[in-house]
């Protein structure tokens, strides 16, 4: 069934020597990963830095990674879930069909010259951004490369990253797991956690329009969502907590200015690879922080009385 | 202030074996009844077992490998108790890889007061302190993962085993740690090229001189000479593999005239050459334990049902996931260790998995003294924590174990002991193995006993259940003085303590440390400990220095 | 028979899992009104939201816009179950017997996870019908399930036994993972059909868009279509088989896992 090999960055940095960027620009979204992960910092098994170090940038145009890239790969929009698949037949050296491959923009012998570099290398390492998890597919293109990975291993030591977003996506995702066992789209409404991609997650709810109230931190979905979900947050109350006045803001009952985590308010972030990293302020700041306010609204709410049922009548339901 | 009165105690680090006597609290301990002023709650437990807070000496509840193991098995999550919010009663989900607030009701619902977080690694730490302090009702140590840190390895390939002995002081203090873990010695920095150490003897992945044996012998050393309160914890190379057995007694071998705890003893108590000759050497693996009594163990018993494999031996795993096909997770942690994870369930219609079954047991009969074999299932690895009360029954039965082995394949019995063992254990040595053989083990001098002084941690259970087995459900849990379950009911939610351990060091070794720290990892040397303000209650251990 | 009218539109979905011929059989009217439902996070009352009328049984007729009303037959092993209305998510999920109709459209995951009876949904059907919910190895493990009009991604994704037939169009990925059973859809699929698949059959006829690692075997005509055809006519739908109307090409994949499925694509003779 696959699953998820990977590792923190340092080893990349100490190890890898066969590099794939797929769905991601790096030198505009992750300005360092190149100098403090991948490409040129001296590894201790990579003494020679970028030389000792082959980079594949595949994507469906030319951005500026590609100039550091040695192989760049141009795929068709829409196309990466077939290269993913096709590379994973090809690892197991079954038949691929060549024209329906070259629909992809490839042809069956790049993929097959991928293929080969991929076995030969020492540790390899595909890195995928949005271009992967968010075009159509979308969880299922981040599926089709894990399980590329996986399946390397059988040959060389393969791993494997997200590319995250900005924010601390992954101290979401971390926490969440630990104290509901999901990482997101958790929903409490039975009095415990449950996940269900689709019905649960944020852009399908607000766009069905199946909550009647919403509370904002740390994002703009105002400026992000389909136009049906930004009417419903403008259609119900909705509460934001904020440095700034954002889209939501403008569209909110009640807009909370916060400090801004990091700067002015201290913390955990959690690395793309789940490093956690102390987040010490330099700043004071007169706003209170997100952590403050919550706080005060738990306790408002909290004081109010209970609407859930004794434990012992709720019947659990899948 | 709590008085428990007429209950038959089982206290055998006092010497105690079902005297009939009272017991008194006041401020989170056992004190003389003299000590107790008017006001008093008691509880009556006439006709019922008293016993010290259960100690887990080897669980996988928090952290980075274990949170990795939340993410891949939703489908788990689902299946698992729920449990609701009220109150202050958080929500959260059961299973084998529960939530933080729903490990500590599990716990504590089960009369056990004390886990060991058994496997951190130190660029993670603070990940781990935030989970642990997110575990209600218990109270914690962890151990940190040494055996594949790239610094330590390097030194002892050098032969500077005094500097080592800093590094490691540096790095134990720097994670907020209780002791030292040693997982697969060598095989998890073998694993980062795709390979594994399985020679004692041999130079491992990368290394001219270092061995397994060298990583071992010196890790142990460290612990003694920093009279850290816990050994050295070892995870022996080649777990799980066919004729593991040889490596173990090996092992034992190159531990000797030094301390050590030898983590599910289980998996590395196997004969036969592959998996279809397969047998248990739990009769081998027991004397050669018996005859180096500087060892303590766990046992790491398998039950029949749904697991999670959760570990730092990751060449194991990718074994475990080309055999079964089944999901499986890896994390390699930069210059110091890695996790595999993957999903499995125990069959009793698997030869092998009624051999790993069986093996547990027999190990668990066969060592004589229980002051050195503790219950553990290497949760999540052989069967959840929750289960621990059909293992002691098992023990206390030998009609019932006979029973579940006469359902097992008749090719597996004849790999196996177990039929013809007829020991029983005893109350006594119920609350040994559970409570004040791992507390003696981890250090913990106010653990796993009922003395004046101790810490008021006490179970009492019904000496006739209503259902379920003996231990499955006390009547009440007392946490430092408070009861904290009732009937089966979390009745207050109270905050553990976190036991770290800060050995001496020479503050210089920091000079040596921060170069290389900054030329092979990948953040600021300032971020690399894990600050002592974020853990919850912490109570720091310092032992003298030699 | 026992009839339930929804009275208004809830104003966030509905669980209502107590609509379930196991659940509402054995009772009195009193006490199936007084059952619990649950209004996002609130416990409210069924008969806040229905009107309950006629003879508790096995039959039970749900009327209205129930687009917002998850969990309804969850796990029923009998009976007969008619929405004149739409049905909202996990309608039949864990189903073991009896029936479903659905006199209207139902939303996603239509069947998750059944193991027997019959569903028969006449208007569209949502995504991930048949479907194992997520992490799971298996979904459907048996059973029928008939959709006159379309549905969305992921229908039959790891089925293992069972019928899934979609009359109108369909979207990405049917039949993922798929490790048995058979899907049939009437006017194809849009993108990934089969992807992934071990074993099983998917049906198409119409053309479809196929991914590189399925491989053309053959063209001919199966004779286990004939029985299909037959059993599927029952509920109006036409599965052809005739030589003389056409052939089946037969693919095999997906050599990505590799996987032993196949994809029938239907060819009408000119």
């Amino acid at each position: 069934m696959g699953g998820k090999i990977t590792c923190t960055l340092g080893e990349v940095k100490n190890r890898a020597d066969f590099i794939i960027y797929w769905g991601g620009n790096p030198a505009e979204c992750h300005p360092r990963h190149f100098s403090k992960y991948t490409l040129t910092p001296k590894g201790k098994f990579v003494p020679e830095g970028r030389k000792g170090r082959t980079m594949v940038l595949v994507d469906i145009r030319e951005t500026p990674s590609a100039k550091a890239a040695d192989i760049f790969l141009q795929i068709r929009p829409g196309k990466d879930f077939e290269v993913a698949t096709t590379l994973r037949a090809l690892v197991k050296k079954q038949r691929v069909d060549p024209a329906l491959v070259a629909e992809t923009g490839l042809s069956v012998e790049q993929l097959q010259d991928i293929v080969d570099r991929m076995k030969r290398a020492r540790f390899g390492v595909i890195f995928f951004g949005m271009g992967v998890s968010m075009t159509r597919g979308k969880h299922m293109n981040s599926g089709a490369i894990l399980n590329l990975t996986a399946e390397m291993n059988a040959f060389t030591k393969f791993v494997c990253m997200p590319m995250r977003g900005h924010g601390n996506v992954t101290g979401a995702d971390v926490v969440l797991r630990w104290t509901t066992g999901y990482p997101f789209g958790v929903d409490l409404s039975r009095g415990y956690p449950r996940f269900n991609p689709g019905e649960f997650s944020t852009v399908d709810l607000l766009v069905r329009g199946d909550n009647d109230a919403a509370l904002i931190l740390g994002a703009d979905p105002g400026a992000t969502m389909p136009q049906p979900g930004i009417e419903h947050l403008a259609r119900i109350p909705t509460i934001v907590l904020d440095p700034k006045v954002t889209h939501t803001s403008r569209l909110a009952r009640v807009h909370i200015t916060t400090a801004v985590t990091g700067v002015s308010a201290p913390g955990t972030s959690y690395r793309m690879d789940e490093i956690p990293l102390p987040l010490r302020p330099a700043l004071t700041s007169p706003y209170p922080t997100d952590e403050e306010v919550i706080r005060r609204i738990r306790r408002a709410v909290a004081a109010k009385p209970a609407w859930t049922p004794a434990p012992s009548r709720m019947m659990a339901i899948a | 202030m709590l008085r428990i009165t007429g209950g038959t105690v089982y206290d055998p680090a006092n010497g105690v074996d079902g005297a009939v006597h009272d017991l008194y609290i006041a401020d989170g301990r056992i004190v003389e009844a003299s000590a107790m002023a008017e006001g008093a709650r008691t509880i009556d437990a006439t006709g019922m077992i008293v016993m010290p807070g259960g100690v887990d000496v080897h669980t996988h509840v928090a952290g980075g490998a274990l949170n990795f193991a939340r993410g891949l098995v939703p489908e788990n999550q689902r299946a698992a108790r729920k449990f609701l919010h009220h109150g202050d009663r958080r929500a959260g989900l059961g299973g084998m890889t529960p939530t933080t607030f729903a490990t500590g009701y599990l716990y504590a619902g089960m009369g056990w007061t004390t886990v060991n977080e058994a496997a951190v690694p130190v660029l993670s730490a603070r990940h781990t302190h935030e989970e642990l302090h997110d575990i209600p009702l218990v109270d914690k140590t962890s151990l940190v993962l040494m055996a594949n840190n790239e610094f330590v390895l390097d030194l002892l390939e050098a032969g500077e085993v005094e500097r080592a002995r800093h590094v490691v002081s540096w790095l134990v203090w720097a994670a907020k740690a209780y002791g030292i873990k040693a997982v697969n010695p060598g095989g998890v920095e073998a694993w980062k090229w795709g390979k594994n150490a399985n020679t004692l003897h041999a130079p491992i992945e990368g290394y001219k001189t270092v061995t397994p044996a060298m990583i071992i012998e010196g890790l142990a050393t460290i612990a003694d000479d920093l009279h850290l309160p816990h050994p050295v914890h070892l995870h022996c190379n080649n777990l799980g593999v066919p004729g593991n057995f040889a490596t173990t007694i090996e092992t034992m071998n190159v531990l000797q005239g030094h301390r050590a705890h030898l983590a599910h003893l289980q998996f590395h108590a196997y004969g036969g050459d592959d998996w279809t000759t397969m047998r248990s050497e739990s009769a081998r693996v027991a004397d050669a334990f018996a005859a180096n009594p500087n060892l303590t163990a766990d046992a790491g018993a398998v039950l029949f049902g749904d697991a999670v494999t959760i570990t730092a031996d990751g060449p194991w795993q990718h074994l475990l996931y080309q055999l079964t096909g089944r999901k499986w997770g890896n994390l390699d942690v930069e210059n110091e260790t890695g996790c595999g994870i993957v999903p499995y369930v125990y069959r009793d219609r698997n030869l092998v998995n009624a051999v790993q079954w069986a093996v547990g047991l027999e190990l668990l009969l066969l060592i004589d003294d229980p002051w050195r074999i503790f219950l553990t299932t290497d949760h999540p690895n052989g069967g959840c924590f929750w289960r621990y009360p059909e293992i002691i029954h098992m023990l206390m039965n030998a009609e019932f174990r006979r029973e579940q082995v006469q359902q097992l394949p008749e090719k597996a019995r004849q790999r196996i002991l177990l039929a013809d063992l007829n020991r029983e254990y005893t109350l006594a040595e119920v609350a040994i193995i559970t409570s004040a053989g791992p507390a003696r083990s981890l250090g913990l001098t106010r653990k796993g006993h009922l003395g004046v002084g101790a810490d008021a941690d006490v179970t009492i259970y019904p000496t006739r259940p209503d259902h379920g087995f003996l231990f499955s459900y006390p009547r009440y849990v007392i946490k430092g003085g408070a009861i904290v379950v009732e009937e089966g009911d979390v009745r207050e939610v109270v905050d553990g303590k976190e036991f770290i351990v800060r050995p001496a060091c020479d503050e210089t070794i920091e000079d040596y440390i921060r170069p290389l720290f900054e030329k092979v990892y990948t953040m600021s040397f300032a971020n690399y400990p894990v600050e002592i303000e974020r853990l919850r209650n912490p109570e720091v251990v310092t032992p003298d220095a030699q | 028979m026992l009839t339930l009218t929804l009275n208004e539109i809830p104003s966030v979905p509905l669980e209502a899992e107590v609509l379930s011929p196991d659940i509402l059989a054995p009772l009195t009217i009193e006490a199936i009104r007084a059952l619990p439902v649950h209004l996002g996070k609130r416990e409210r009352r069924l008969d806040d939201f229905f009107t309950v009328d006629g003879e508790p049984g096995d039959e039970i007729e749900l009327r209205g816009d129930l687009a917002r009303v998850k969990w309804i037959g969850r796990a029923m092993t009998h009976g007969t179950l008619r929405i004149r209305g739409n049905a909202g998510m996990h309608l039949a999920s864990a189903m073991q017997g009896g029936t479903v109709d659905v006199f209207g459209n139902a939303g996603d995951w239509l069947g998750a996870e059944m193991s027997g009876g019959v569903v028969h949904v006449r208007g569209d059907a949502g995504g991930q019908v048949g479907a194992a919910y997520r992490g799971a190895p298996t979904g459907m493990r048996d059973g029928l399930i008939v959709i006159d009009g379309g549905a969305g991604l992921e229908v039959g994704m790891r089925m293992q036994r069972g019928t899934i037939v979609v009359g109108g169009p369909v979207r990405d990925f049917a039949g993922l993972q798929m490790k048995g059973g058979t899907i049939v859809l009437g006017q194809g699929a849009e993108l990934r059909t089969g992807a992934w698949m071990n074993r099983g059959t998917i049906i198409s006829l119409q053309p479809i868009p196929l991914l590189p690692t399925f491989s053309y075997a053959a063209t001919y005509n199966p004779t286990f279509l004939r029985l299909y055809a037959r059993r599927l006519a029952t509920f109006g739908c036409t599965l052809p088989y005739d030589e003389r109307h056409g052939s089946y090409q037969r693919y095999t994949g997906d050599a990505a896992v590799p996987g032993r499925g196949e994809i029938l694509v239907w060819r009408a003779n000119r």
